[in-house]
């Protein structure tokens, strides 16, 4: 177990370091630009006063409310306690409500979509994979051109195709919203039937995307493990086929774990592209509202929850591969 | 290096892919030369015009006349109006007004328009018919008038003087113009899009400037991929510490992120296509960084670059001649890989409305915004974005297919 | 020398690969052997020269791009060269003949406890062995072959090279194979592991653990201090056979003194291009020459040689060559440089 405690304090420490730098980040960059963005937005709110004084005003109003009329330091320290609490500021484009509750509100839906639909495309994609390197063949012949056409397929393109195919042709699933937009969220069958038929479309977007790129992996990976040394040896040891193809794919499979981990920040970002073309209330859709409105809180916030996010997953997925592979124990142990 | 490219060219996969890109580029190079027109020009008055040869009318009512006795022109002419299931309607109405369905022949022209004209009164009441469908027969009705008939249409003008209509000529039925003499003719192969502008010039300019943003942002990805890779991976010890922490922090702190956080930071006006370009490329080269730095590292010990050392060659001199040109392929195909991404970068971002600004260039990912935007994929104007995807599609495409090949080349191991 | 059992017969043995283009390369060709019980054979030749493609050959065992093209492969009379693959495997494999590959240093599956891949190996042959029965064994083997029990309950990193080494080779004779085949078990070892290494074919032998052992190196020190006899290849056909002796200190093949030249006299430094003492490289063996295969590369070439096919030929004691010169003409050859 020493192995592994020296391991899971390696991935912790790493997890806050970039805590902490994601979060110097989020702080720093905004402040770095050209341009003042209170001077920005105070122009937006105050189109058309000729009043200067009460631009004037305003402007002294965002000021306080943003703290950048303090020196940056004491800036910082007030941003850490106010995230600590939750306390992101006010929206400016869904003025009164706040930062929180415009992310409180789309957190779960991206949560609820993205989450299955990574580890779906993932299973599949690597089941696909390691079916094309063990049929190898016709299957592979077609498999992969596929893969590497999807996986290169721009994220909002699947999502435009899917909906112009099951959504605006066939009509299968509506194309647009995380539920009908007559109906408010209820603990209802017909609500939840909504959710699920709205579901549809975003879901296997993102899926389709992720099992591309995961089944080229999958199958470089599975090809490079067939040819392993160990394999011949089982086999020449009378291990029936089927057994060997166990200890390949079980093989094969681990290091495509920390594939996800790393690659789980770039599906994110694919996915959030996903919500938008479906108007899907999850985060997605708020930044681009936020973009769309100049909401630098609502930006500077939603940005640094996916990065938690992003960090967390990061961080329990490596956990996970710690514990599963024994390759690590030794690594570690060295 | 002949053997190199032999063997390379000699890859099914990258031949195809190279092929594609090839063509790509081609076409977007040759394209402005034949068609100068400025890409962001609006020569539409209104929104999606349909895929098409347009022909303008007022030259041809001035255009010479050609009569051409074709048969079956009649035909055409009546079909184009008068629809399968414009006939099929017609029967329907005229069965529910109490005509005996097999007197009706709706493949018999003459004789249905025959009953129609004699039985069609708009103010007949039907049995369960709504108003929309009542007023559809007024209006189909309306459009039957006419259709049989055979003579000629007059042309006419004003006169400046009595301001009389005065008859200037007559077109018959069988008279065609040549396109080729009709002064004013446009052939808009992907019509146009929500603001009128023909959709394939810009698609062209679009992919130039996609590809030119995913090359500046490629080639700054892997330049500075490459240094610290290099730096890292030959120097290695507190160096290496220092640069892989930074790439380690990098790898876990989504680029996507980033790129938002950054674009939206400077702000719509300063966002430049070469801005954006250099933003994607200042996200994007962690990546490389490793992958060059893993390969440099388990070239560091080689015999050759131990002898290079003992005769005394600089730092300098031993990466440039003994390290990359062995990491050369790989780089190469970094660089592939970096410039499709950088292209999807510029895609994604603009699809947030975070791309370049809209006033001076087209890029491929404004194409898709402005489609979105006008709910193109709704309306089922296809040509306004689906063009767009196949060629970002076909651009990420063929590159990966060209890097698989390469791939498949250098490293034997996935050759079967 | 006194005529042992029989242990190992195989006649005319035949294998190729088919390649993804559906070309066939003849990498066995050919190939006639008797190794006794209580002996031990060692086959040398350059790399492509068909060696370890024969001792694949030898298992009985075929799977894609090797196949079995024709011959016979008699382990103690039985022949195993016609019987059904499934058979092979729960037969023969592992009981009858081991195998101990290349690289036995990625041998083992990574992620599986040495005792477990024990596990899989001993219920194959013998479906109803209790865990506890299996460990037992396999402790009492170890220790019998001087390793720790505590290697069993490890997974393969966890283990330095040698003992990985030693690790699969004891697995290998787990169930006493009537016949080893180890192919280049030492090559990628330091010294002290080789050594050890050798002890323990030794001890193999010895003990009586396997009944004979066929050694595939082309280091050819090594093979005149493990084995009895030892036999040459060149382009998947057996250019000459003799004791181990004989075969390192008076070859009669052309390229057999070759080889053998350019190894007697080691160099510091150039392990791995010994080989290119031999000018040239091996034909292609798509489609191989017609006539002697060594033609191409032979100092002593005749337009003859190029056109005859060429037998092997059976001088005192089993000792047998292929050349279309006689032993005198040759040894007269060498005399003249």
């Amino acid at each position: 177990m020493k192995g592994y405690q020296k391991y899971f304090l390696n991935k912790l420490s790493w997890f806050l370091i970039t805590f902490v730098f994601a979060f110097l980040l989020n702080f720093i960059l905004p402040r770095l630009m050209p341009g003042d963005p209170v001077a920005a937005i105070v122009s937006r709110v105050a189109q058309g006063m000729s009043n200067t004084s009460g631009v004037q005003a305003i402007y002294e109003q965002y000021a306080r409310l943003f703290g950048t009329n303090r020196p940056i330091h004491e800036q910082f320290f007030i941003y850490i306690g106010n995230v600590a609490r939750g306390d992101f500021g006010f929206s400016i484009s869904q003025y009164p409500r706040t930062v929180f509750d415009v992310i409180r509100s789309s957190i779960m839906w991206t949560i609820a979509l993205q989450f299955p639909a990574i580890i779906v495309g993932w299973l599949i994609g690597n089941t696909l994979g390691a079916l094309a390197a063990y049929l190898k063949g016709g299957f592979d012949k077609i498999l992969m051109p596929v893969s590497i056409f999807v996986s290169n397929f721009p994220a909002f393109g699947m999502a435009v195709i899917l909906m112009v195919i099951f959504g605006v042709a066939l009509e299968w699933f509506p194309t647009s919203g995380g539920y009908g937009f007559d109906l408010i969220p209820e603990f209802s069958w017909k609500f939840i039937r909504s959710v699920i038929s709205h579901y549809q479309l975003p879901f296997w977007s993102i899926v389709l995307i992720a099992i591309g790129g995961q089944a080229i992996g999958m199958r470089s990976m599975a090809i490079y493990e067939l040819n392993a040394d160990y394999v011949k040896y089982a086999r020449f040891m009378g291990i029936k086929d089927r057994k060997i193809i166990g200890y390949v794919f079980r093989n094969a499979m681990l290091p495509q774990i920390t594939g996800l981990a790393l690659s789980i920040g770039t599906m994110v970002g694919g996915a959030l592209v996903a919500e938008i073309v479906f108007s899907y209330p999850g985060l997605g859709y708020t930044i681009l509202n936020g973009v769309m409105g100049q909401d630098y809180p609502l930006i500077s916030a939603t940005t640094l929850i996916i990065t938690i996010m992003v960090l967390s997953a990061n961080f329990l997925i490596e956990i996970l591969y710690g514990i599963i592979d024994p390759r690590i124990k030794a690594a570690q142990a060295d | 290096m002949k053997h190199t490219f032999r063997q390379v060219f000699r890859s099914g996969k990258f031949v195809v892919g190279f092929s594609i890109f090839v063509a790509i580029l081609l076409i977007v190079f040759i394209y402005p030369l034949i068609v100068p027109d400025p890409p962001l020009a609006i020569i539409a008055q209104g929104t999606f015009f349909e895929p098409g040869i347009y022909v303008n009318a007022y030259d041809s009512i001035g255009a010479s006349k050609y009569t051409l006795n074709l048969e079956g022109a009649a035909a055409k002419r009546i079909a184009s109006k008068l629809k399968a299931e414009d006939r099929l309607a017609m029967k329907d109405w005229l069965v529910a007004y109490g005509i005996a369905e097999a007197d009706i022949d709706i493949e018999n022209t003459e004789q249905l328009l025959d009953l129609w004209a004699k039985n069609y009164d708009s103010k007949a009441k039907v049995a369960g018919m709504t108003n929309a469908k009542r007023n559809y027969y007024v209006r189909l009705n309306t459009s039957l008038q006419g259709l049989l008939a055979t003579e000629a249409a007059v042309i006419a003008a004003k006169n400046v003087e009595t301001g009389a209509l005065e008859e200037k000529g007559k077109i018959a039925q069988s008279e065609y113009v040549n396109v080729g003499q009709v002064a004013n003719v446009r052939f808009l192969p992907l019509g146009t899009d929500n603001f009128g502008r023909d959709v394939l010039t810009e698609l062209v300019a679009a992919a130039r400037v996609s590809l030119q943003i995913g090359f500046v942002a490629g080639i700054i990805a892997t330049l500075i991929g490459l240094t610290l890779g290099l730096l890292a991976g030959y120097i290695g010890g507190r160096v290496d510490d220092i640069i892989m922490f930074f790439t380690n922090l990098f790898t876990v702190i989504p680029s996507f992120v980033m790129l938002i956080l950054i674009s939206f930071s400077i702000g719509q006006e300063h966002r430049g296509a070469f801005t954006v370009a250099m933003v994607i490329g200042f996200t994007s080269w962690v990546w490389t960084t490793r992958a060059v730095r893993a390969q440099v590292i388990s070239l560091r010990n080689r015999d050759h670059v131990n002898l290079s050392k003992l005769s005394g060659h600089s730092i300098v001199y031993i990466i440039l001649n003994d390290i990359l040109p062995y990491i050369a392929s790989y780089v190469v195909m970094a660089l592939i890989l970096q410039i499709s991404s950088g292209i999807l970068a510029e895609a994604g971002l603009s699809i947030l409305g975070l791309g370049p600004r809209t006033t001076d260039v087209p890029t491929l990912g404004l194409m898709m915004n402005w489609a979105m935007i006008y709910q193109a994929h709704i309306l089922g104007k296809w040509w306004a974005y689906f063009p767009v995807l196949i060629t970002i599609a076909l651009i990420t495409f063929s590159m990966n297919l060209m890097n698989t090949g390469l791939d498949q080349v250098f490293n034997p191991a996935l050759r079967d | 020398m006194d005529m042992g059992k029989t242990i190992l017969e195989v006649n005319e043995l035949t294998t190729r690969y088919i390649t993804r283009f559906g070309e066939s390369v003849y990498a066995v060709d050919h190939v006639s052997l008797k190794v006794e019980e209580g002996k031990s054979l060692g086959i040398a030749g350059e790399s492509g020269c068909g060696k370890s493609t024969l001792a694949l050959s030898l298992m009985g065992y075929y799977f894609p791009p090797l196949h079995y093209m024709s011959g016979a492969i008699l382990i103690d009379g039985r022949n195993i060269s016609g019987m059904n693959p499934d058979d092979v495997r729960k037969l023969i494999l592992g009981k009858e003949i081991a195998y101990i590959p290349q690289a036995a240093m990625n041998a083992l599956n990574p992620t599986q406890k040495v005792i477990r891949f024990i596990e899989d190996v001993i219920q194959v042959h013998d479906y109803g062995a209790t865990k506890r029965d299996i460990y037992e064994r396999a402790r009492a083997l170890f220790e019998k072959l001087g390793l720790p029990a505590s290697v069993l309950e490890k997974y393969p990193v966890e283990l330095s090279g040698g003992m990985k080494q030693r690790t699969v080779i004891a697995i290998s004779v787990l169930l006493s194979p009537k016949v080893l085949i180890a192919d280049e078990p030492s090559s990628a070892l330091d010294v002290t592991s080789q050594k050890m290494v050798i002890k323990m074919f030794r001890q193999l032998m010895n003990d009586g653990l396997i009944g004979s052992l066929i050694f595939i190196t082309h280091e050819l020190p090594l093979l005149y201090n493990v084995t009895d006899d030892i036999m040459v290849m060149y382009a998947g056909q057996i250019v000459e056979r003799a004791n181990a002796k004989a075969a390192v200190f008076d070859p009669l093949h052309p390229y057999s003194k070759g080889l053998m030249g350019s190894i007697i006299v080691p160099e510091e430094g150039l392990r791995n291009v010994k080989l290119a003492a031999i000018p040239g490289v091996p034909p292609n063996l798509k489609n191989p020459p017609s006539g002697c295969r060594f033609a191409e590369r032979c100092k002593y070439v005749t337009p003859e040689c190029r056109v005859t096919t060429v037998n092997l030929r059976e001088i005192e004691d089993g000792r047998t060559y292929r050349c279309i010169f006689s032993e005198n003409e040759l040894r007269e050859a060498y005399q003249n440089g």
